[in-house]
């Protein structure tokens, strides 16, 4: 192996060079190979023209995707160092949401660089250092190329969300998620904080059957089962009074154990006629705000309703949803604007929300309840994505989150940056005119990051089956002509000015993947052991 | 025919056995950790073999040596003064068995040479004194100029976060430690200085924030935003409050005698909520749950009730409001509640936290460390908590000294003069102290790869000038002024550093024999 030959040079104590023992090596370089090997493992899936790839889990389930950090996560790997790209791919999805291939495909290249400067005999933490500056300096290219975007510009919010649409496997309808997801985060952006989203506000429901052209933006709540139906209750009302209630509507039943005891025949119907009374008169209860649809809790230590209670709400001519989930809750108060019901004295009619109808729709298979017109309505978003079948489905909602997250970083940075590897090689061609100015080992490390970086444009265009080397080669032929815009148009397999085909992405993405891919890197190199423990 | 006294199963290793096993134990305890000292040491990637093979990416010699399986009673010794120097200091783990590791590796030869152990201990105490004495005549303590004192808690700060995962950050982190502690005006407590970790972003945009953060939900429906804030701790119940007497159960003959008890349970809920309610508080937090039923109560009255904060929340938020927690609500006149100026609820990263600033306790604040991965999260807090260790131990005892192998080698110098006055026997195990600590500055010198023979030698000739200030730059791999560097290193951290080292060398040459019981029959997992 190279690396351990090295002898120091010189002889005086200034130098950089790095002697280690050979089991020290052995692990560092093991953790590269393993770090690369899961970057190689989701390079193909980078770009419009990436491929997807098919995971079949443990228990048998198989998912469809090119999604990086979906990917990884469903790979189960054991090797440490493997691990942390999985979690860096995470880290991607958490900060920008998208680019979590890229981020990984940019740490396997840097691994590699630092492979061949390890074998140089550079120190890590000397490599460690300078990577560090690297990314600092790449950062300041990036910012220096973005161009500042308002949110009042539409169109500008959809093609960054479209990009990101593209490389997926829904990238035909690309047209038509990109508007929604643009206007479902635009929709729930609160006044008072205009920097900040948060996407739980957007609520992602699937549904089988139909395509994905179906999928649609709906302006209030939707739930994803049926009414009740028992004793004919009613499906469709218009000037709903919603009352959501964490209590529940069947025989009463104490915290403590408890026994009825029925000692006679004569007891049993008193016991029944009790039961049926009780139930009756919460429903009276009920019926006097005005109420005409219910929203139950679930519940698990009694039932939330029984057959008998249905009953008597179909009569009262009541809509009833049942097995509402208690995390859901804040949302449903929140877009309804109506407050939770824990207790049938406290059921008031102030306390429900309004909404012009409510009804049961039938989609697909299966039907849903959708609330429509709803007064006061918070400030949430509902997306109803249909596919025809549960592969295309998953994979849609996984495009749409991304593109949510697109959006959502244009809104808490407002900045927009060339696609198709025209921000990667510039990056690349600034930094290596910089690593020149430098001395020593730092030169080399800061080469090393700025060739690396030419992975996004060579991946991009391999998985589109172009020539890679011709054309990173005229890429950055061009862009030393200061044409800094220029990159990879894979629609028409050649290289154009990308801005002006509307392949653009949010700054955030591309500077987040950089510094946390250079972070993780930097971290596996200062690892010279791995110790079992318990 | 030897008689058998102990066990079985028993092992017994005497005389020279004992020796070697413990020499054997210590030294390899050390190599295991030597590599991570310095600036430029390396990390450990420490894999749990127990479920989920989870793994930690540490430096911290406490971390890594903790979470080892150890069978060996030497290294075992190491281990526990690792402990220890942590929990005493903070900082200095990984020092302090590289000092032990290396006195036992000079008394192996000294051993060998047929000198007796008692004569070594006897050595390495004068010679332990000597040190201690040099080190306090050189200490500086700018205790009185508060603006210079400040810059010594800086660079010590900066010092000590140079080996970690912060160093690229370090001035930015000192900064924010440095004013963490001394917002603690001396106090010392480290509890009012709260960790938290979110994914996402990067370590420069940690931040320290006034205040405490409790990483909880509001109750839906209740307000978000709350000032002058009178603050209820509790750690009660708030989803029934039932009889909680084996097999009690209730036996009625009707339905609506079930209603009844329902209701009943339901108004003594009403009462206990309507109890807490009467303390005048505007938020209430609680350590258990609060159900649906008593969180629509305390949202009709406008309270802020949180649900399920940790121990940890509340004992932090307890102590930093001035409120008691509190378990019983029958005399509101008794209660202490805690007070704030405002609650609210802040956005970090993607997730909802509870803010309460202008809390009573001035000296509380909040680290909020964002950073690329979990590992990385974990390792950063590691750091700065050891920072902040050896800040506030600083801030207790504010005697400074150079870092760099500084110290180091001006008790090693100290120590060969005394080496030289003395008579007998002893003076060889005085010599192999001083060569003991020379060893760390070379430790650090081979970790960033330099010539460490070289560079050792220039400092020591550097340290025949009585005020010399000469310690290792491992960054430009020279010989450097410490001062001009601003390379400071804690006193308190050194002594203890030095005098657990010898204590443990002590303690290991002491053995002669070594009985390891039988193992108990039903055979416990292995590890303990």
């Amino acid at each position: 192996m190279p690396g351990a030959q090295v002898v120091p040079g010189g002889g005086s104590g200034k130098t950089e060079k790095y002697v280690d023992t050979k089991r020290k090596d052995d692990v560092r370089l093991a953790n590269i190979a393993a770090g690369k090997a899961v970057a190689d493992a989701v390079r193909t899936s980078l770009g419009p023209r990436g491929m997807d790839k098919m995971l079949s889990t443990a228990n048998g389930d198989v998912i469809i995707t090119n999604d990086g950090a979906t990917i990884l996560n469903k790979m189960e790997v054991l090797q440490p160092a493997a691990k942390m790209l999985v979690e860096l791919s995470k880290s991607q999805d958490i900060v920008a949401g998208d680019g979590t291939t890229t981020v990984v495909v940019i740490a396997g290249a840097l691994l590699k660089q630092c492979q061949d400067l390890l074998a140089m005999g550079v120190h890590p933490t000397v490599i460690s250092d300078a990577l560090h500056k690297a990314q600092g300096k790449a950062i300041e290219v990036l910012t220096a190329m973005a161009v500042p975007v308002e949110l009042s510009d539409r169109e500008s919010l959809i093609k960054s969300a479209s990009t990101s649409l593209n490389s997926k496997v829904v990238s035909q309808y690309s047209s038509l998620l990109a508007p929604l997801a643009v206007d479902a985060v635009l929709n729930v952006i609160d006044p008072a904080r205009p920097d900040s989203v948060d996407l739980r506000d957007v609520k992602v429901l699937k549904k089988l059957g139909g395509t994905v052209d179906d999928t649609e933006m709906i302006k209030g709540l939707v739930f994803d089962h049926k009414a009740s139906h028992t004793a004919g209750g009613p499906t469709r009302i218009e000037n709903a009074k919603i009352g959501l209630i964490q209590f529940q509507i069947s025989p009463p039943k104490t915290d403590i154990e408890q026994n009825v005891i029925v000692s006679d025949y004569t007891q049993m119907d008193r016991i029944l006629k009790e039961e049926r009374n009780y139930i009756l008169g919460m429903i009276k209860k009920i019926r006097a705000t005005g109420c005409n649809v219910l929203l139950v809790q679930k519940s698990i230590l009694r039932d939330a309703v029984t057959d008998l209670s249905l009953h008597y709400l179909a009569k009262a001519k009541i809509l009833v949803v049942r097995d509402v989930e208690r995390e859901d809750i804040e949302f449903i108060s929140k877009t309804l604007n109506c407050l939770p019901i824990a207790n049938i004295e406290h059921f008031r009619a102030e306390k429900l929300g309004q909404a012009d109808l409510v009804e049961e729709v039938q989609v697909g298979s299966g039907s849903i309840v959708k609330v429509t017109g709803i007064k006061n309505m918070g400030r949430t978003t509902t997306i109803l994505v249909r596919g025809s079948n549960a592969l295309v489905l998953d994979e849609a909602e996984r495009s749409l989150h991304d593109a949510l997250c697109v959006v959502r970083c244009l809104v808490s940075k407002r900045f927009l940056i060339a696609g198709g590897g025209a921000p990667e090689i510039e990056v690349s061609r600034q930094l290596g005119a910089w690593a020149k100015t430098l001395h020593g080992m730092e030169s080399y490390c800061v080469r090393g990051f700025a060739e690396a970086m030419e992975i996004v444009p060579y991946t991009l265009a391999e998985n589109a089956g172009l020539n890679p080397i011709s054309i990173v080669t005229e890429l950055r032929n061009r862009h030393a002509n200061g044409e800094v815009n220029t990159g990879i148009n894979i629609r028409k397999g050649q290289i154009t000015n990308i801005l002006e085909e509307n392949v653009i992405q949010p700054l955030l993405v591309s500077t987040s993947a950089i510094s946390l891919a250079a972070e993780c890197v930097r971290m596996i190199l200062k690892i010279d052991d791995i110790v079992a423990v318990r | 025919m030897q008689e058998n006294i102990l066990k079985d199963d028993a092992l017994e290793e005497k005389g020279e056995r004992a020796r070697m096993a413990a020499f054997i134990g210590a030294i390899a305890v050390e190599d295991l950790v030597k590599s991570t000292l310095g600036p430029k040491g390396m990390d450990k990637i420490l894999q749990s073999s127990g479920r989920g093979h989870s793994i930690t990416v540490t430096n911290d010699g406490a971390t890594i040596l903790k979470s080892l399986h150890v069978d060996n009673p030497a290294a075992k010794v190491l281990v526990d003064i690792s402990k220890v120097q942590d929990d005493e200091v903070g900082d200095g783990t990984t020092s302090v068995v590289v000092l032990a590791g290396e006195l036992m590796r000079e008394a192996e030869k000294l051993i060998a040479q047929k000198i007796h152990p008692m004569t070594i201990i006897a050595g390495y105490r004068m010679a332990v004194d000597c040190a201690r004495s040099a080190l306090e005549k050189k200490v500086r303590n700018n205790k009185d100029d508060s603006e210079k004192f400040r810059n010594d808690l800086v660079n010590i700060a900066m010092t000590c976060l140079s080996s970690k995962i912060l160093s690229q950050d370090k001035e930015y982190f000192a900064n924010l430690a440095v004013d963490a502690v001394l917002r603690l005006k001396g106090s010392g407590n480290l509890e009012a200085i709260q960790i938290i970790k979110k994914c996402g972003g990067s370590l420069k945009d940690s931040f320290l924030d006034e205040g405490f953060i409790l990483d909880k939900k509001i109750g839906v429906g209740q307000p978000k935003r709350i000032e002058n804030a009178k603050v209820l701790v509790a750690n009660t119940a708030m989803d029934t409050d039932k009889i909680k007497i084996y097999g009690a159960r209730v036996r009625v003959d009707a339905i609506s005698k079930v209603a009844d008890i329902e209701a009943a349970e339901k108004a003594k809920m009403k009462e206990k909520v309507e109890k807490i309610k009467a303390h005048g508080i505007n938020c209430f937090v609680n350590r258990q749950l609060i159900y649906n039923f008593p969180e629509e109560l305390f949202a009709e009255a406008g309270i802020m009730a949180v649900e399920h904060a940790d121990f940890d929340g509340i004992e932090r938020l307890a102590l930093v409001t001035g409120g008691d927690i509190t378990s019983t609500f029958d005399n509101p006149e008794s209660v202490k509640l805690g007070h704030c100026k405002l609650i609210e609820e802040i956005l970090i990263g993607e997730d909802r936290l509870i803010h309460f600033s202008g809390v009573e306790l001035g000296q509380a604040c909040t680290i909020v460390l964002r950073g690329a991965s979990a590992h990385l999260l974990d390792e950063a807090e590691r750091s700065l908590h050891d920072a902040l260790c050896v800040l506030a131990a600083t801030v207790k005892d504010s005697r400074v000294l150079w870092g760099g192998g500084w110290p180091e080698m001006l008790m090693a110098r100290q120590v060969d003069e005394l080496a030289r006055k003395t008579p007998g026997k002893k003076s060889l195990a005085i010599e192999s102290f001083s060569a003991a600590l020379r060893a760390i500055p070379t430790i650090i010198c081979d970790n960033a790869g330099l010539d460490s023979a070289n560079l050792v030698s220039q400092l020591r000739a550097a340290h025949f000038n009585e005020d010399s200030t000469a310690g290792v730059d491992v960054i430009t791999g020279t010989v450097g002024d410490m001062e001009a560097l601003g390379i400071y290193e804690a006193f308190r951290v050194k002594q203890a550093i030095l005098q657990s080292a010898t204590e443990a060398a002590e303690m290991i040459l002491r053995v002669d024999e070594i009985i390891k019981c039988a193992p108990r029959q039903r055979e416990e997992r292995m590890g303990h």
